[in-house]
């Protein structure tokens, strides 16, 4: 890679929002007229000058360019949605590991609200590789099940849910993704699934509920992304150890420096960054992280455990 | 290559210490700086209560260094105090416990709580250019202000050896250093950051949301290594060089201006989390190469020629 354009941002780089788009009542997305750097999974640290500066998954929509989508959840976001087309904002990145795709096969992505940032970015690369894409989004309501049409556009094969039923299945994403997964076992007539499920000795492996859960991938789904909130990572994490598939999570710490030096993003016991070793983790890495599921650390360094594990 | 040294009494299997405030949040990043062969590793600073530190952006790079202004966030010293003993407890290499407060009064209780920990040194932070508007000036400005807080810590650290770390804000650094010694410190860390500022002017405005910041990184190495130089003809106690140390070049650098030991932040940014093995390597080949059989052999050995 040559040229300024591909260069990693360090100092923020202050851009004018170009256009702002109003996904939902909680969600907007600021488009920018720049090539800024980057691949799914990663994210960028973004200015509010004079105010804060926050981390949010990239997203280069083919047609649009870079852009964040935002949920308003406390002062920043809410300062962020505030903003009109043509104020700066600065952007420092792109940080953090990126998602690894399969060569062929398909994919099943689960995603729980902003989650589709990351994921809707991995879904288009996908779609370009020619692997099929099931998407398991889940939202409160209909409105927000972000990034549908999108989706629809590339090919994504959508299995929607709400916590209300307004669309799709009434209930969890991560319900209608064990159904899926359980629901569907290899089958041995396509050829790749033919070769990987082969035991060396001959024979087909019996146990492998999950079409063409190898590493090799192929068969009816090959790899498993979740970002959402970790609750939900929490049960895609043990759904997809149940059954075999590999899969990668992204999981989100306070950040601070974004580059991996101020130690506000290690998670516990093993001292990785989830700015520079994550955010994205694969699930054989995860099993090494004993706090994910059950608490992160505060702006202070002082731990706080998340609300299902607190009588634990 | 041996490049083992004794830091005031404390043995050390190579030179290179993680410097405060980087990684130094929890014992697990912590033991990811060990595994990359740090001689010792500083946890950041320690203060009377939690704080949450500034308002981002607290750090980033600007080309010629980083800047920081993450503003001292820390657990407070209750919650600190464990937290420094599990480190201890499960790291096999020495930790340095770092410590700030907004008065003398305040740094002696901190400094005394802390000792609860045994921790084999205290590393008084006097030189934090961040925090002006909640602490005032900062001790390591003034002589005075320096002997009078490194005499009350002197006095309840029993065996705990007493680190001052020094800024180069100071109009005279050395003397700064040389009331720190007269008030029983074992050690001097030179330096802290050297103040400083950066616009953008595009959003015209300072881009660190405290506006000022703390420079460090490659940018201050001449500065720092200047202090080191000037440090180690006034003072008799051992001086961990830091500033913008990025290679082992550059720790042989501080150690042949008097440095015992050498302290490395944004290295981590520069080289990776391994950083501490690329110079303990850089130094052992440029040893090798050189004919040095010890870092002893090589330390002040630049105001000898
Ligand atoms: C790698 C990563 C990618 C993210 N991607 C997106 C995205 O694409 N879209 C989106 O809407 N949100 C994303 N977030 C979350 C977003 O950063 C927070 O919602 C935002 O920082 C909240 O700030 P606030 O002031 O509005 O709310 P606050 O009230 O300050 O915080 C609400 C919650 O947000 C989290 N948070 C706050 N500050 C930080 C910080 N500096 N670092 C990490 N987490 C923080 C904390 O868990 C906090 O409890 C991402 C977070 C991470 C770590
Ligand atoms: C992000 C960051 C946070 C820091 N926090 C502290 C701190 O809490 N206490 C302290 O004494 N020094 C702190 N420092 C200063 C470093 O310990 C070191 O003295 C300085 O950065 C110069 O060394 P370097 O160029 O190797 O980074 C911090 C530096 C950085 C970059
Ligand atoms: S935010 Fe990851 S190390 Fe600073």
């Amino acid at each position: 890679m040559t040229g300024t354009k591909h260069m990693k941002h360090d100092k923020p780089l202050a851009l004018p929002i170009k256009k702002i788009i109003t996904e939902s009542e909680r969600v907007k997305t600021f488009v920018f007229d720049y090539d800024f750097p980057g691949e799914p999974g990663q994210f960028v640290m973004c200015w509010i000058p004079g105010f804060d500066e926050k981390p949010f998954g990239i997203i280069k929509k083919d047609g649009f360019g870079f852009m964040i989508s935002v949920a308003a959840v406390g002062e920043s976001t809410k300062a962020l949605h505030m903003m009109e087309v043509g104020d700066m904002l600065g952007f420092r990145g792109p940080y953090g590991s990126t998602f690894n795709l399969p060569d062929f096969g398909s994919i099943a992505l689960v995603a729980g609200g902003y989650g589709m940032v990351p994921l809707s970015f991995l879904a288009q690369e996908a779609r370009k590789k020619d692997i099929d894409v099931h998407l398991f989004i889940g939202a409160r309501t209909k409105e927000e099940l972000l990034f549908k049409s999108w989706m629809e556009e590339i090919g994504v094969i959508i299995h929607p849910s709400t916590d209300d039923g307004s669309e799709g299945f009434k209930g969890f994403n991560v319900q209608v993704f064990e159904d899926f997964v359980t629901k569907h076992p290899p089958s041995f007539g396509h050829p790749h699934v033919e070769r990987a499920l082969r035991l060396p000795e001959g024979g087909p492996i019996k146990d492998l509920p999950f079409e063409g859960s190898t590493p090799q991938g192929g068969g009816m789904l090959s790899k498993a992304y979740t970002v959402g909130p970790e609750i939900m990572e929490m049960k895609v994490a043990e759904i997809c150890y149940a059954n075999n598939i590999p899969f990668e999570v992204s999981l989100e710490r306070y950040m601070k420096c974004g580059f991996g030096i101020c130690g506000q993003c290690c998670v516990d016991p093993v001292g990785w960054r989830m700015c520079v070793e994550g955010p994205v983790i694969d699930g054989e890495k995860l099993k090494q992280i004993s706090e994910f599921g059950k608490y992160h650390r505060t702006a202070s360094g002082k731990v706080e455990k998340y609300p299902w594990n607190k009588d634990k | 290559m041996n490049l083992s040294t004794n830091l005031a009494g404390i043995p050390l299997k190579n030179p290179t210490i993680l410097a405060s405030g980087v990684m130094g949040v929890s014992t697990s990043s912590m033991k990811f700086v060990q595994e990359n062969r740090a001689g010792a590793v500083t946890c950041k600073s320690i203060g009377h209560e939690e704080r949450k530190g500034h308002h981002n952006p607290t750090v980033y790079s600007w080309g010629q260094g980083i800047t920081n202004a993450v503003g001292l966030s820390n657990v407070g010293v209750d919650d600190g105090t464990v937290l420094l003993k599990e480190m201890i407890d499960a790291l096999e290499i020495p930790v340095i416990s770092s410590c700030f407060a907004d008065t003398v009064d305040n740094l002696a209780r901190v400094a005394e709580k802390l000792m609860a920990s045994k921790p084999v040194a205290i590393e008084l932070n006097l030189s934090c250019p961040n925090t002006e508007n909640d602490f005032g000036l900062m001790f390591a400005l003034d002589p005075e202000a320096t002997t009078r807080a490194v005499s009350q810590v002197k006095k309840i650290a029993g065996n705990t050896k007493v680190f001052v770390k020094l800024t180069p804000d100071a109009s005279n650094i050395v003397d700064v250093g040389k009331a720190a010694e007269a008030a029983g410190a074992d050690a001097l860390t030179a330096t802290n950051t050297l103040s400083g500022m950066i616009i953008d002017i595009h959003t015209k405005r300072p881009i660190l949301t405290n506006k000022f910041g703390g420079l460090s990184g490659p940018a201050i190495k001449p500065v720092s290594v200047r202090a080191v130089w000037n440090l180690y003809n006034a003072v008799k106690i051992p001086i961990i060089g830091t500033g913008g140390i990025n290679t082992g070049e550059d720790a042989i650098e501080y150690i042949m201006a008097g440095a015992t030991a050498v302290g490395i932040g944004s290295g981590v940014y520069y080289r990776g989390i391994d950083v501490f093995k690329k110079i303990t390597d850089e130094m052992s080949a440029f040893m090798e190469k050189e004919g040095y059989k010890s870092i002893e052999e090589m330390r002040g050995i630049a105001h000898k020629s």
